[in-house]
């Protein structure tokens, strides 16, 4: 088998007009690198005709740092603050894949009150994330009240980030051995509040806009993804649940302490965009059962088995690790030659990247206002497509 | 509002007249209008565009929530995130698109000096200001919103005591909005310098004579050779 790799000069040059009187002139439109709709800088080059598209070209690096290259500079303490900037509304849960994949490399054996900790800390944020995700479809789709209602309940839980870790977006907080600070006395109570609080909130999300009559209108049947191209384009997260793939890796793999409790794998049926939807809202959901769960039980001990300065060897060799994040699977690949402190090659498999390419088989056929919808409900964060 | 124009305000039977200079009302109309552009590239634009047009922190208190996607209806632009290479030409174009006079805001760490990037990136832009100029600085990574008002309070006043109508492009320097207001990044340069100056500049000579061991090689100097 043969693949010919079309260049995007050659992809971008106009098709010529049929010579048929009824046949229409083919013409491009870019999307971005400036656009509201990219929540970041990602340029989509559409080729239309009238108004219907017929492909979508991704163009993604406006915000390629070189963050892989950059690792191999570091030691693995020092690679966590960069995977903040990755997927920053899932900032704990990339901590946490690199700190997973320097330990099972190092072999350091961590206690249950940091992985409980982690656990909880991941819940909030894929919380936070979906609650953001929510406000902006709402956003997208021309709902301003969803984006302000998101808003006031995602702030909740930035202040309690802010007062247990000290920050409010890029937390640098699990490191490899421990989290980064212990939780204040009073974080269970206040957690417990939220969830009280939350539990009525999400109901009202759903009845304030799931049920829109409009909202239903674009999301149903729009942009159908099934389950055998989503493998095949390697999505994760909740858009290849939705397309009805039970892949979780908290339940197929658990790691952390969601082996110890009780929950449910949100799985759509068609794998339209209010599939995606509702993946994400039943997840909001599921996440609070977890965190009900374990809220109480936090065992003692210390939150950091390793010394700050405890030098961390990496022996020679590859290893992989792969986490949950709030979009899918983030893959670490760590290649280390057992000499220097810092590894030899680092490889992130975001998820944003894979996901992306899910706009380039779900666009053709529908008009560029389904585009908006479509990307909205694949919930993209550029700077992890580049890194 | 007319409380804050500078001017006089004269009181008649049917009501007041005001006066003052077009320098100051316009200074002051465009400084309480500003229509800021939404360009985030990164973790800032949420803080920044979102979170502070959000209910919370509710940036339509101080005059500038009409965030555009347009750059032709805006006239600020929030620099919230990095820059790299690829994107340097692009923000280039975005700026001069904007409507004149038109103002920037650099926020976080990246757009500042390239924050975590600027060591070991091949790709990063260290500082948005290598490509456009910008009117006032917010450090942090990324900022707090409430820093972010207060380098869009920074800015307001900067317009408001800035531009002339008769000298258009002549504009205040540039602010870091997190140290008191009024200081310039040629303050802290100037000052910078003369520190680094005043510290640098030792006169060997001076500082040798004082020191003991200089004494006692003077006297082994002057010894008569005791090899016999």
């Amino acid at each position: 088998m043969t693949v010919r790799v079309r260049t995007l000069d050659e992809l971008l040059t106009p098709p010529a007009a049929g010579s048929s009187a009824l046949s229409t002139q083919e013409y491009f439109v870019n999307m971005g690198p400036q656009h509201p709709i990219a929540h970041g800088s990602l340029r989509l080059v559409l080729r239309l005709d009238g108004e219907t598209v017929k492909e979508v070209i991704p163009v993604p690096g406006f915000v390629h740092r070189g963050i892989e290259k950059m690792c191999e500079k570091l030691n693995p303490r020092q690679i966590i603050h960069l995977t903040d900037r990755l997927d920053y509304l899932s900032a704990v849960m990339n901590n946490w894949g690199v700190a997973k994949a320097v330990e099972k490399a190092a072999n350091i054996e961590t206690n249950g009150r940091i992985e409980t900790i982690r656990t909880l800390m991941s819940e909030l944020q894929r919380i936070q994330s979906h609650m953001l995700w929510w406000g902006v479809l709402g956003m997208d789709l021309g709902a301003y009240t969803a984006f302000l209602y998101a808003f006031r309940d995602r702030e909740i839980i930035s202040e309690l980030f802010e007062e247990t870790i000290g920050a409010r977006l890029t937390m640098n907080y699990v490191r490899p051995g421990g989290v980064m600070f212990d939780i204040l006395p009073d974080f269970q109570e206040k957690v417990k509040k939220l969830l009280k609080y939350l539990g009525p909130i999400i109901d009202e999300y759903d009845t304030l806009l799931s049920g829109n009559v409009i909202l239903q209108e674009r999301l149903r049947n729009v942009g159908v993804l099934d389950g055998k191209k989503a493998v095949a384009l390697g999505c994760t997260g909740p858009v290849l649940r939705a397309s009805g793939v039970p892949l979780d890796l908290r339940k197929l793999t658990p790691y952390g302490r969601y082996g110890d409790v009780e929950f449910n794998v949100a799985v759509g049926s068609k794998g339209d965009c209010w599939d995606r939807y509702y993946t994400r809202m039943e997840e909001i959901r599921q996440s609070m059962r977890i965190i009900e769960q374990l809220i109480d039980s936090i065992p003692e001990g210390p939150v950091n088995v390793l010394r700050a300065s405890a030098r961390i060897s990496i022996p020679e060799g590859t290893y992989y690790d792969q986490i949950e994040t709030a979009r899918g699977v983030l893959g670490v690949m760590l290649v280390s030659d057992g000499k220097s402190p810092s590894p030899y090659r680092v490889h992130f498999r975001s998820p944003n990247f894979n996901n992306l390419w899910a706009v380039t088989a779900l666009a053709p056929g529908w008009r560029i206002a389904d585009i908006i919808t479509i990307q909205s409900s694949l919930d993209l964060v550029i700077p992890d497509i580049d890194r | 509002m007319v409380d804050n124009i500078p001017g006089i305000v004269e009181n008649f039977p049917g009501g007041s007249i005001l006066v003052t200079t077009i320098d100051s009302i316009i200074n002051a109309s465009r400084a309480n209008s500003l229509w800021p552009l939404g360009f985030g590239t990164k973790c800032c634009a949420i803080e920044m565009l979102m979170a502070t047009g959000a209910s919370h922190q509710d940036i339509s208190r101080f005059g500038a929530e009409v965030v555009r996607g347009s750059t032709r209806q805006a006239d600020l632009m929030i620099v919230a995130g990095a820059i790299v290479r690829k994107m340097a030409p692009r923000v280039r174009l975005l700026y001069e698109q904007m409507a004149e006079p038109r103002y920037v805001i650099a926020t976080g760490a990246c757009s500042i000096c390239g924050g975590p990037f600027q060591y070991n990136s091949y790709h990063i832009v260290h500082g948005v200001d290598e490509i456009i100029p910008v009117d006032v600085y917010v450090p942090g990574c990324p900022p707090r919103p409430e820093a972010f008002f207060w380098g869009l309070l920074a800015l307001q006043r900067l317009i408001k005591e800035g531009e002339s109508i008769r000298r258009p492009d002549i504009r205040r320097k540039p602010v870091m909005a997190s140290l008191p207001q009024g200081i310039t990044m040629d303050d802290i340069q100037g000052e910078m310098r003369r520190l680094l100056e005043e510290q640098n500049v030792v006169n060997v000579a001076e500082s040798a004579e004082n020191k003991i061991w200089t004494k006692r090689l003077k006297e082994w100097m002057r010894k008569p050779s005791s090899k016999p």
